[in-house]
């Protein structure tokens, strides 16, 4: 094996297929990532601003050239607006795709959804509730319609604060209303974004940066958390189910459909098609064994949960999949999809369907789906794939599929303990269990490709720490093989205890990146439960190959929630000391967390070790000096 | 004399260099406009990538005895005396590539030019913006250049500045100042993620 694709990737996949991709003469994101080196400084640093048109501008590092841009902005101010515009972009991200799915509740509320329903009724009933809904003896359709009319209501500004805070610890909401940073609506935070980096309106970094807390609390407990709610009242709460992840999934002898991008507004419908007996029928016909549905990111991710859909890859390799020559179809929503994929594609059979009213694609064919002709588009699509199974060339599927268990919604991890999250805190307060972490985040080439996912996330299993995970994280810690019952085999003595006798794995599968909020719960259901703030528990977050504006947004929300996280790559705030300095260790003194970066895994590992136990000896529970 | 003097520890691997020296050198002088000539203009200096991803800016240095100017058999390459530059007359040129085996710095290119006959390809590397210093302007690479990497100085000023820093930085009562916190993090982790990528 060349050592180039040793150093790109740590799985036997991935690097397999990266010779296979060279041969084919495929240009991939790390081809790309190496042809942009060396990357500009000013921007790297975010000391660049393209905010007006006196501009751009960029101020020296060195203190030699300009300090401040024309308008006046040092780099404090112009870091600061270019961090918070990276939270509102990243905020948006995740409550667009909320509110597409609140407009499908809406849609099929009034029936004009159809192959859409009401899955979790327990679930619509319990977070009509939270939004003072009365749900006793109503229908659930006309439940369903008030609580996305209730939920549109958060999107906007009618409100003095979000619904979902109230179902953060007391402390903390407290908390967020003494500094100031409720959130109030979520397109009012993410307008006052850019209404406040705007040329000429709040000019102070610490003010700033605040209201860029504010921003993504609004993701946090809003927009994503609205997401992951209302995708289990349309799709089902999720319950553990076996899965298989890495490109092996994908099936030699069936017609492979793969799902990318985010909401599964689109894939499950997909997934409907593909079972139904007139498609299957037809695969047969053509001379297929069956339809092959998988997944690629975070669309994939909300199948597994619900439905035990195998993973064939995370973000970086969403570019190999289809070097195997063995997809008939692939179909993308929005968020992450990389634009070079239809030239990827175009040297294959491969078909490419863009989805998304508001995502277009080179090389793509474009089929909007909406509520109302999402069923009926979804069987066209499929009968399209079948038939692409005869233009298949040559096919190259390298590996096996490594089985994992996935959908552990707080639903069920709580069901699982017995109903009550005590048991958790009683094996955490004895010390079996040091602390939980949340490993999540994306890919990113400036790392070895799921390096940093499954390096941090075995040392830390390896030492007692529990660990959740969400997004492409999750799915780099699927193929390494962490996900089964037996991976307790990695984890240490009192982990090993706990999990075998709850029978699950160490690494709990949470979902996709929206699911994020999953994790925010089960923090506030512990939080509650040992009466105390977020803050004062054993826990911590980790972004060890992350990449997108999403993450940002998803890091200030969880640092703004209590939790400390750890970064992998620096994100673009080094051109001022002042905010690196607030954003590392001044914000333990605003929210009880603040944030580390480091992109060696081993050294991470050692940084929420050691913050655990203090947290640990804060608590007068055994702690360990690191 | 002046000259342009790199200082590749304030490279912050921007390439603006790269697009100001291409608009120098283009029919137009004017970025939007440069983009539409045909022969596109090309830059004469060329950011390159450290072990790191760090940037280098490598321009020519106009070497004394120049290499590229005792390979070159059509005498093409000629030294103008009064800038120190050393130049390429397009004309002569023959295109054989002798000049880049002999450059040291790999920092000669070979395509078409505005300098150059239509159509005809030739060797092409810095001349130390001697139209631009004509009209009394500095080399567009220094006049872009915000960090500093780039100066246009006597070099024995750029020299003296480099030995104060150094003897600075060894004075015994004071500890070494950075001179960019930021900049010196930002390269920490990139060579860590680097270091990753290769021992692991």
């Amino acid at each position: 094996m060349s050592k180039a694709y040793e150093k790109n990737t740590i799985t036997e996949d991935g690097q397999l297929l990266l010779k296979k991709a060279e041969r084919d003469q495929i240009e991939t994101v790390w081809d790309r990532y190496e042809a942009q080196l060396p990357q500009c400084g000013y921007c790297e640093m975010g000391l660049s601003c393209r905010v007006c048109v006196m501009g751009p501008c960029r101020v020296d590092p060195f203190g030699e050239g300009p300090q401040k841009g024309v308008c006046g902005a040092d780099g404090d101010i112009i870091v600061a607006r270019n961090l918070c515009r990276m939270i509102a972009a990243g905020a948006a991200a995740h409550s667009d795709h909320g509110r597409d799915l609140v407009e499908v509740l809406a849609e099929v509320a009034e029936g004009r959804a159809p192959g859409y329903e009401i899955k979790d009724m327990e679930k619509l009933k319990r977070v009509a509730a939270e939004y003072n809904i009365e749900t006793e003896g109503k229908d659930p359709l006309k439940i369903a319609g008030e609580l996305a009319h209730a939920m549109q209501e958060d999107f906007g500004t009618r409100k003095k604060e979000l619904t979902l805070v109230k179902t953060a610890p007391e402390k903390r909401q407290e908390l967020w209303k003494k500094i100031g940073v409720m959130p109030r609506g979520i397109d009012r935070e993410i307008s006052e974004t850019m209404h406040r980096t705007h040329m000429g309106v709040d000019n102070g970094w610490q003010s700033l940066l605040l209201h860029g807390i504010r921003n993504a609390l609004s993701d946090g407990w809003g927009g994503s958390m609205i997401a992951t709610e209302v995708s289990d009242i349309l799709f089902g709460t999720p319950a553990p189910k076996l899965t298989a992840a890495n490109v092996g999934v994908l099936k030699e002898d069936q017609v492979n459909i793969v799902v990318h991008g985010h909401n599964p507004v689109v894939s499950e419908m997909i997934m409907l098609a593909c079972q139904s007996p007139e498609m299957l029928k037809l695969a047969e016909e053509k001379g297929a064994k069956g339809i092959n549905l998988a997944g690629v990111c975070c669309t994939g991710n909300e199948l597994l949960m619900r439905h035990g859909v195998p993973m064939a890859g995370n973000h970086l390799v969403s570019e190999l999949v289809l070097t195997t020559g063995a997809v008939e179809m692939m179909i993308v929503d929005y968020q992450c999809i990389m634009p070079s994929m239809g030239d990827v594609a175009a040297c294959y059979h491969t078909r490419m369907i863009s989805t998304s009213d508001k995502a277009r694609f080179p090389g793509m064919t474009h089929r909007e789906f909406h509520p109302d002709n999402a069923r009926e588009l979804a069987k066209e699509l499929v009968t399209a794939a079948i038939e692409n199974f005869e233009n298949r060339g040559e096919v190259y599927i390298p590996v096996e599929p490594v089985n994992a268990i996935g959908g552990f919604s707080v639903e069920t991890i709580v069901a699982a303990l017995g109903g009550t999250p005590q048991p958790l805190i009683d094996a955490i307060a004895a010390g079996k269990i040091r602390g939980a972490v949340g490993v999540v985040g994306c890919n990113n080439p400036k790392i070895k490709h799921d390096y940093g996912h499954v390096t941090l996330t075995k040392r830390l299993i390896e030492n007692d720490i529990l660990v959740v995970d969400t997004g492409c994280a999750a799915i780099a810690n699927a193929k390494a093989g962490f996900k089964v019952a037996d991976a307790i085999e990695f984890a240490g003595p009192g982990l090993k205890e706990i999990c075998g006798s709850l029978g699950i794995p160490p690494v709990l599968h949470m979902g996709s990146c929206v699911d994020n909020a999953r994790i925010l719960v089960l923090a506030s259901a512990l939080a509650k439960a040992m009466k105390t703030d977020i803050s004062d528990l054993p826990l911590a977050a980790a972004a060890p190959e992350w990449y997108s504006e999403k993450a940002v947004s998803i890091g200030v929300y969880t640092v703004a929630s209590g939790v400390y996280t750890v970064l992998g790559p620096m994100p673009p705030i080094t051109g001022s000391m002042n905010v690196v300095r607030l954003l590392t260790d001044g914000l333990n003194d605003v929210v009880g967390a603040a944030f580390g970066v480091e992109p060696d895994p081993e050294k991470a590992a050692v940084l929420i070790r050691r913050h655990i136990e203090e947290k640990r000896e804060n608590l007068g529970l055994p702690f360990m000096k690191l | 004399m002046k000259k342009v003097v790199v200082h590749p520890e304030r490279c912050v691997g921007c390439m603006q260099c790269m697009i100001a020296c291409a608009t120098a050198h283009s029919q137009t002088k004017n970025l939007f406009s440069a983009t539409l000539e045909d022969p596109l203009p090309r830059p004469r200096v060329h950011v390159g990538a450290g072990l790191y991803g760090e940037g280098f800016p490598n321009r020519c240095r106009h070497c004394d005895p120049a290499p590229c100017m005792f390979a070159c058999l059509p005498g093409a390459i000629y030294r103008d005396w009064e800038t120190d530059t050393v130049l390429i007359d397009p004309d002569k040129c023959i295109n054989c590539a002798s000049c880049a085996m002999a450059c040291p710095f790999g920092v000669i290119r070979y395509h078409e030019d505005a300098s150059a006959p239509l159509k005809k390809t030739v060797a092409v590397k810095c001349d130390n913006c001697l139209e631009r210093q004509n009209q009394g302007l500095i080399p567009a690479c220094v006049e872009v250049c915000k960090s500093r990497a780039l100066t246009f100085e006597d070099p024995s000023d750029a020299m003296k500045r480099k030995t104060n820093e150094v003897a600075q930085s060894l004075s015994s009562d004071t500890s070494r100042i950075e001179i960019a916190p930021g900049f010196t993090l930002l390269n920490t982790i990139k060579r860590t993620q680097v270091e990753l990528k290769i021992e692991n």
